[in-house]
């Protein structure tokens, strides 16, 4: 979904139906002004009314509310946001306590310390995946990488009297917290499952990822049969969101606001961050308040560059070494995990086999696996690149434990989703034969044929919209960019543009560096996981955060879905036939 | 040559999309508008069944599967944005459309006819424009107003999976049709353009793009010829088109090692317009149809006509016969058929093979017109 969701490419995934149809239903009543028919007017006066129309404003929210077209219209997505709106938001604190933007030493919850003459407090998330895309395009490693976006957010873009970031935090030890949970999540399905309960504690077998904002979406618009398979966990980004928006106050000041950008690989994370289910109204009391959400703004891989240049500053040029001085935000629960991911040097890396989006399935795996002493993993190689089984085999090397699968990209989600759908709803109601002599129909007898048990034999499935997953994602740097300055990361890429056999080198890049931030970054605070003691770290973590922030985890770390009604063509009941030949007139060219 | 009316089938109530011939009966199949699929005697042009129900809307587009033993298989797309399959056993396959032998009882029979519904196909997002089944079988290509081209297998059991989701029109996409011979896969749209798809390593991939005409293209057709490929395109510019593959260079350059990685070496086919059919039609073409029997090429439109055009060599008065090595063919129009549904417009030509009544194919080809009056033409081309 989102490879074709770009800011460059003015084209809507899957197709909008029907074109957006909520500029028409929100478009305030024009104001009916008394004129006299008979009066002359100049042309001047009729343009000053007719620019006096308020031009129709459609929030992401409103996108995501409508089954209109699966994702939304560009111009929306790149006027609420983008770079410049980080940017303008960013110009318009006028609180600038120094021009350096750096912080006075703040120690692990001492009030006194934060900044007196601030009103708000910018943090920036940034995902692994943007750390790579940037990594290959810059011949540099991800953990020079993420230094150099910390000299960009933190230092060159707050010179000439304007405003930069006050932290820059990675979401690897975020996704830690969300594998975890991810596994403990599976643990309880499949006790569920055991019991043969119904309850409805947690999602039915087997599992989907919703890490993906696509996929979700998707989902809801157009399957919602499927919704009750959908993991309830937050995604790394709207858990680093909550976890900044209900604990950073307490040690800040609840009168200091904070405003939270996210870096990530994909467009569909801008629709992530505008969900209703993911602002503060659903893990406190707002009252009632504008509810505000747990992450402002999400920007990509490319929109940071593009953020660079506003600022004039060139990215390739920033040093590669690490700030002297870098903070991290106030929040003791926080800098206790990261001191955590730190210390633990866990013997099992996630490696390769893991994929290129966080890992999800392989760390519920390998947690699992923890559980059957003798166990091992077993990988099968599906259909195409972007399916992989995964067996988990007890140890007398033939029992298959449980099973679970990988599908990125929109054919293979396809045959997942439809092994999930209820038997009927794979068949049209009605079909019927009749032979022409007369004789009555009968209503021939469906065969289940096509509902084999293949959607069930897992237990759990990684689901991305992308193929290739994550590091492949829409919001990275394509191969024809021209932020790509490395001088072997430029051949590989004109390669990739001139003949599309070498695409997947490209993608090969930057999957490599993506694998080698396990390497890089161990010392500094690394996604290895699975370790028991890294486990022990992680739900310490998240009792401490439960209690200082006085909320429980199940509001703060789940979230829910909602079935998106399809409304399209039914503004006036059943659409004419004459209506849909227009339509069609209009968008498709004819029948 | 003149094109003559033989006979038609009884008026549908609605508009008739397109007719089917069967693979290897008398049989055809058509697609219409009040949601039904009629199939056809082409022994004594008689109506043998309906089969409705299956679909909400319109049925756009209508595909016999090729190589099936002992059962029809019939594929159907709608604007419902589903496609169906549909299923009917026949164990006397050589007899054909139902006057069986009495050996089984009568209600047997009549379980042997029914069609039934075995599987519905949905991810399309709008209208199913057409469907097209592969040479082989295996394969199942449906095609969309939500811009995509989608290719499923067939896993047998009645069970479908998609392996492909082909995204790369810019709008509204009117045809799909395969290779008489490869696995290649042809599409055309609303953007003016004919796609070519083939499999590369591990997808199907765009291989082609045919770029000459100034309008939609309704309509596309191979070529059934073994020794070399071409395509025929019909637009909404008025025009037809004659397409070929031009033959990959061979780039045996020994500085470069081997690749022994099976498909990783460029994919690209060279196709480029041959020719341009003589231009006849004053609106829109909607369908046009390669013959594999003869090679003639049938059009009809918006504007009622139904034009067939024959290759012949081209040596004209002042030209040197045999110059260029294949010497030079030119497209001629052999026959002619004005308002051939009255003030109706013509929505696809289909040619078949002619049947008699023992159910037998003879000599002679038939050609097909479906038109907005629900009625079925029947031509056949008389010297």
């Amino acid at each position: 979904m989102s490879a074709i969701l770009s800011a460059d490419d003015l084209n809507d995934f899957i197709s909008p139906g029907v074109a957006c149809i909520k500029p028409v239903e929100t478009l305030p009543a024009a104001a009916s002004e008394p004129s006299n028919p008979y009066e002359v007017t100049t042309e001047d006066k009729v343009a000053a009314t007719e620019a006096k129309l308020q031009a129709a404003q459609i929030s992401l929210t409103d996108c995501l509310a409508c089954s209109g077209c699966v994702t939304s219209a560009e111009a929306v997505l790149v006027s609420l946001q983008s770079h410049q709106e980080v940017l303008t938001v960013l110009d318009s604190d006028d609180s600038v306590g120094s021009s350096t933007g750096s912080l006075q030493d703040v120690g692990a919850g001492d009030d006194a310390t934060v900044p007196n003459k601030r009103k708000r407090i910018f943090v920036a998330s940034i995902s692994p995946q943007t750390r790579a895309s940037l990594a290959a395009a810059m011949g540099k490693s991800t953990k020079e990488i993420s230094h150099m976006i910390d000299r960009l957010l933190l230092e060159s873009i707050t010179s000439n009297e304007k405003r930069g970031f006050d932290y820059v935090l990675d979401t690897a030890p975020l996704l830690s917290v969300c594998l975890h949970l991810a596994a403990r999540e599976l643990a309880a399905s499949l006790a569920n499952a055991s019991n043969h309960s119904n309850s409805d504690s947690a999602p039915k077998l087997p599992i989907l990822t919703s890490e993906c904002p696509g996929f979700v979406c998707y989902l809801e618009k157009t399957h919602p049969a499927v919704l009750p398979h959908l993991s309830r966990l937050k995604s790394p980004q709207a858990l680093l969101g909550t976890l900044l928006k209900s604990l950073l106050p307490k040690y800040v000041g609840n009168d200091v606001d904070i405003y939270h950008v996210a870096v990530m690989p994909c467009f569909d994370k801008k629709l992530e961050a505008s969900r209703a289910e993911l602002t503060d109204a659903t893990w406190k009391d707002v009252g009632d308040i504008t509810p505000t959400r747990d992450v402002d703004c999400v920007i990509t891989t490319r929109e940071l560059l593009q953020l660079a240049v506003s600022r004039d500053v060139d990215f390739s040029t920033l040093s590669p070494k690490p700030l002297p001085n870098k903070q991290l935000p106030p929040i003791p629960a926080l800098q206790k995990l990261l001191l955590n991911a730190r210390d633990t040097q866990d013997e099992r890396s996630l490696g390769l086999q893991a994929g290129t989006s966080g890992g999800y399935l392989v760390s519920i795996m390998q947690e699992l696996q923890l559980m059957h002493a003798g166990s091992k993993i077993i990988e099968k190689k599906g259909r195409n690149s972007d399916v992989v089984e995964f067996i988990l085999l007890a140890a007398d090397g033939e029992t298959e434990i449980l099973k679970m699968a990988r599908f990125y990209g929109f054919r293979n989600i396809q045959n997942l989703v439809r092994k999930l759908k209820p038997a009927k709803l794979r068949m049209l109601p009605g079909a019927a034969a009749r032979r022409v002599v007369g004789k009555a129909g009968r209503t021939p007898t469906a065969r289940a044929g096509a509902s084999s048990s293949s959607g069930s034999e897992y237990c759990y499935a990684e689901v991305m919209a992308c193929p290739g997953g994550c590091t492949n994602g829409g919001g990275q740097l394509k191969p024809d960019d021209s932020f790509i300055v490395d001088s072997v990361a430029q051949a590989t890429a004109s390669a990739a543009v001139a003949l599309r056999s070498q695409a997947k080198a490209w993608l090969n890049r930057v999957d490599e560096a993506y694998f080698s931030a396990d390497e890089d970054i161990t010392g500094d605070h690394g996604v290895a996981l699975g370790a028991r003691s890294q486990i022990v770290g992680i739900e310490r973590f998240l009792e401490e955060w439960a209690s200082d922030s006085g909320v429980l985890l199940e509001k703060l770390a789940y979230t829910t879905y909602r079935a998106v009604e399809s409304n399209v063509g039914k503004i006036d009941g059943e659409m004419s036939t004459l209506q849909a030949a227009e339509l069609a007139q209009k968008v498709g060219g004819g029948w | 040559m003149a094109l003559k009316l033989v006979g038609s089938f009884p008026v549908q109530p609605d508009r008739v999309w397109c007719a089917a011939p069967h693979p290897h009966l008398p049989l055809v199949a058509t697609a219409s508008t009040d949601r039904a699929v009629r199939i056809y005697s082409l022994r004594d042009f008689s109506l043998v069944s309906t089969i409705e129900g299956g679909h909400k809307r319109s049925i756009r587009s209508i595909s016999w599967k090729p190589n099936t033993k002992g059962e029809n298989v019939l594929a159907t797309g709608s604007f419902d944005s589903s496609t169906g399959i549909w299923h009917q056993e026949h164990r006397h396959a050589a007899g054909g459309d139902g006057e069986e032998p009495l050996e089984s009882n009568a209600e047997e029979r009549e379980e042997d006819e029914e069609w039934r519904f075995a599987v519905v196909l949905d991810g399309h997002d709008s209208e199913v424009k057409s469907v097209a089944w592969s040479a082989g079988g295996s394969f199942l290509a449906t095609c969309s107003r939500d811009k995509t081209v989608w290719i499923w297998e067939d896993m047998g059991n009645e069970n479908y999976e998609t392996i492909a989701v082909l995204q790369d029109h810019s709008q509204d996409v009117k045809m799909v049709a395969w290779h008489p011979e490869e696995e290649l896969l042809a599409s055309s749209s609303y953007d003016d353009t004919v796609r070519l798809y083939k499999e590369d390593v591990d997808d199907w991939v765009c291989c082609a793009v045919l770029t000459g005409h100034t309008s939609t293209v309704w309509s596309i057709s191979f070529e059934k010829n073994g020794h070399q490929s071409r395509l025929a395109s019909a637009s909404d510019d008025q025009t037809a088109r004659i397409w070929h593959r031009k033959p990959k260079a061979k780039e045996e350059s020994s500085t470069q090692p081997p690749s022994i990685i099976k498909g990783t070496g460029d994919e690209t086919e060279n196709w480029e317009e041959q020719s341009c059919l003589p231009k006849v039609h004053t609106r829109t073409i909607y369908s046009v149809d390669w013959s594999k029997k003869t090679g003639l090429i049938a059009t009809a439109g918006g504007d009622g006509q139904i034009v067939v055009y024959q290759e012949v060599d081209g040596a004209k008065d002042g030209e040197q016969p045999g110059a260029g090595a294949e010497g030079r063919k030119e497209w001629k129009i052999i026959a002619q058929v004005p308002a051939a549904h009255g003030v109706y417009e013509i929505n696809s030509v289909t040619w078949c093979p002619k049947w008699d009544k023992k159910g037998t194919t003879v000599d002679g080809e038939l050609l097909l017109s479906t038109g907005d009056d629900g009625v079925v033409n029947i031509f056949e081309l008389s010297l």
